[in-house]
């Protein structure tokens, strides 16, 4: 079977310093796969050679197989990848109502159509509306996004993420910066949307990567030191050494 | 709320609430040109009109699309020009005119298209500069490209040898205005409408963050190239416009200059509202005929006044009264209007006292030697005496410090009218 999403050899230069070491991964349909590793580790770099924010210097990008060098952005999202950001990512002065109902727009074919009202179509609004009741912002619904609280905006944003209906959903720190409440409640909503979904995530708190996540990778230098299942890799020899070691005992 | 109840939500309902700001606006357009009959009203009426089209279609880039243009006459001009062209061709005979400016907006998209295809792959500097360049660029080929432009002459042509259309020939000034009316009426519907588009939303959406707009399948410079286009089309059915109620297009409708008018326009009337632009287009054209019949400093005073605006108002004259729409909603507008009264009031009457001695100046330094008599304010008075220096110094003195010895008391009345009682301030 062909995996959801596989890193062969992906490598990232900026001028001398080489980021990114010779990535290779495979992550299979249906996997929560979790990164994790150090600050400076390469892991939002990572997140973007993948999503195509910037291009790679060598290596390939698979998703379901098709190779996505030189593809933008909006041309991954459009093959069914689609991901949120560390910093908040939203569309602040729009209702919340009108961010789900534009991440929307694409997916239920409307294009850069000028010959449709968003507010006539049922599967728009009634689709915006479902999400809207999924992440719990029914009650915020015509508020502009960017008055809403820290753990408000963080869910809107998920919400954004797995609107297009996109089959791998990656989510770059969904829980930084969060209260433990606030953490536990980002937790359950990621779970609850990415049901029978790819998800690919990076996070630090080490409570949320081992409940949530089927596999772990270990990213240290720009290189993946381990890949397995949580026990495998909390009981791995380097990443105890490299990494885990050092944030087990902190979190005691 | 469960999805269940959501389907009984109707969705995009035609209502007579939504209707009945566009029905108002058709009568008004129907019934004013009845009262308001005489040749210069109805010119004046008719450049306000054409004023709106092209605002409206200045802020689908500026409000709804976040894109700063420096050179947005030239598509006006453009479909100016054409329409021109077309006036003193052989076929206009049997084209009817109220389709003519039709005609200009097919050519300003066709023109907006050629450009947008290279200056909406950014948005912010890079775009404001080209527009920029554009501009001059085209200001110049209007005197160097004299077959088409004509050069400093420009384009003039006679708008009665259309078709006829049902009888009418549009020699007088009311049936040009009824026509300008419509076009303005439906210009202004599309563009409303296609704010309610799939695009249209993505325009505000790549305004607001284009990145994330990439990550939901969208090109950004797609989206942008879409809005740009659009509003070439609406720019250029003004230009077909202005090319009948003028029938003359020369350089000064497609400079630099006239692109910084719009801006100024736009902005003035609130750049975050649809119906900002129209207040803005009918304020500069009010202050430019009115005021600018009373006084040759104008410009000064309209510069002032926009500068002050985006200063202390940038969301415009329509952003400050749907500022308003809370202490509406809370039903607590009146706790607005002493302060208005003790503050606002005679901060205007201080102001036109300034404006008095900036008069006085300007008749003093500018009119011919041995004449002191002037009118200021419905008053005759002579500028080389002490009283009349006296009294608007101080009425302007006076009343500036009282607006801001009571602009506390104003800013107090504000919060409280805009805070729910019972909450905790």
């Amino acid at each position: 079977m062909t995996p959801a999403l596989e890193l062969d050899d992906l490598r990232k230069s900026f001028g001398k310093a080489e980021i990114i070491r010779g990535l290779n991964l495979k992550v299979e349909k249906g996997e929560r796969h979790a990164i994790i590793g150090p600050n400076g580790a390469g892991k939002s770099t990572m997140f973007n050679l993948i999503t195509g924010r910037f291009p790679q210097t060598s290596g390939h990008v698979r998703l379901h197989g098709t190779d996505l060098a030189g593809l933008q952005p909006f041309q991954i999202n459009r093959l069914g990848l689609s991901r949120s950001f560390q910093i908040t990512n939203i569309f602040p002065k729009m209702t919340v109502f009108e961010n789900l109902r534009c991440s929307l727009l694409w997916s239920l074919g409307y294009k850069y159509s000028f010959w449709n009202l968003v507010s006539r179509s049922r599967a728009l609004n009634e689709g915006a509306e479902v999400i809207l009741e999924q992440i719990n912002l029914t009650a915020r619904r015509d508020l502009p996004a960017g008055v809403l609280s820290y753990a408000e905006q963080r869910a809107l944003e998920i919400g954004i993420t797995i609107a297009g209906g996109a089959d791998v959903i990656m989510l770059d720190e969904p829980t930084a910066g969060m209260s433990n409440t606030e953490t536990d409640y980002i937790v359950n909503l990621i779970e609850k949307v990415t049901e029978n979904k790819t998800l690919i995530v990076v996070e630090h708190d080490m409570g949320v990567v081992f409940g949530l996540a089927d596999r772990i990778s270990v990213l240290v230098y720009g290189e993946i030191i381990a890949t397995g299942t949580p026990e495998a890799v909390r009981a791995d020899q380097k990443v105890q050494e490299a990494y885990l070691g050092a944030a087990l005992e902190e979190e005691h | 709320m469960s999805v269940a109840s959501t389907n009984t939500r109707k969705y995009g309902a035609v209502t007579l609430g939504t209707l009945m700001p566009w029905i108002v606006c058709a009568l008004i357009l129907l019934i004013l040109p009845q009262v308001l009959d005489s040749r210069g009203q109805l010119t004046i009426m008719s450049q306000m009109s054409i004023m709106i089209v092209f605002a409206l279609a200045y802020n689908m880039l500026l409000g709804q699309g976040g894109m700063l243009s420096f050179g947005h006459a030239v598509y006006v001009g453009m479909g100016s020009f054409l329409c021109l062209h077309v006036m003193n061709s052989s076929g206009f005979s049997s084209i009817p005119l109220p389709i003519l400016p039709l005609i200009g907006g097919l050519f300003g998209l066709g023109f907006a298209m050629i450009i947008g295809s290279f200056s909406t792959r950014s948005a912010g500097t890079v775009f404001a500069m080209i527009t920029l360049g554009i501009g001059e660029l085209m200001a110049a080929c209007v005197l160097i490209i004299v077959v088409f432009f004509g050069g400093e002459e420009g384009i003039s042509g006679y708008r009665d040898e259309g078709l006829p259309f049902f009888g009418l020939d549009f020699i007088s000034h009311i049936e040009v205005f009824y026509l300008i009316a419509f076009w303005l009426f439906t210009s202004a519907a599309l563009m409303f409408l296609f704010s309610r588009t799939p695009v249209g939303r993505m325009a505000n959406a790549v305004r607001d963050n284009p990145e994330r707009a990439q990550f939901l399948g969208y090109s950004s410079r797609w989206v942008r190239f879409v809005s740009f286009s659009a509003s070439g089309f609406f720019c250029g059915i003004a230009g077909g416009l202005s090319a009948i109620l003028f029938e003359i297009a020369t350089e000064s409708d497609l400079n630099v200059a006239a692109s910084g008018v719009i801006l100024l326009i736009v902005f003035l009337g609130g750049v975050g509202v649809f119906w900002g632009p129209v207040i803005g287009a009918i304020v500069f054209i009010l202050l430019q005929t009115v005021l600018g019949f009373q006084t040759h400093l104008w410009e000064l005073y309209v510069g002032v006044i926009f500068v002050g605006m985006v200063m202390f108002f940038p969301g415009g004259i329509a952003g400050l009264i749907v500022a308003h729409g809370v202490a509406i909603s809370l039903g607590k507008l009146n706790l607005l209007i002493r302060p208005y009264l003790t503050c606002v009031l005679p901060g205007i009457i201080g102001v036109l006292g300034l404006c008095g001695l900036i008069e006085m100046i300007f008749h003093v330094r500018e009119a011919p030697t041995g004449e002191y008599e002037m009118t200021l304010f419905w008053t005759d008075l002579n500028t080389h005496h002490v009283w009349p220096w006296l009294i608007f110094g101080g009425i302007a003195l006076a009343g500036i410090l009282i607006a801001r010895n009571q602009a506390p008391v104003l800013k107090e009345a504000w919060a409280q009218a805009n805070t729910i009682d019972g909450e905790p301030s």
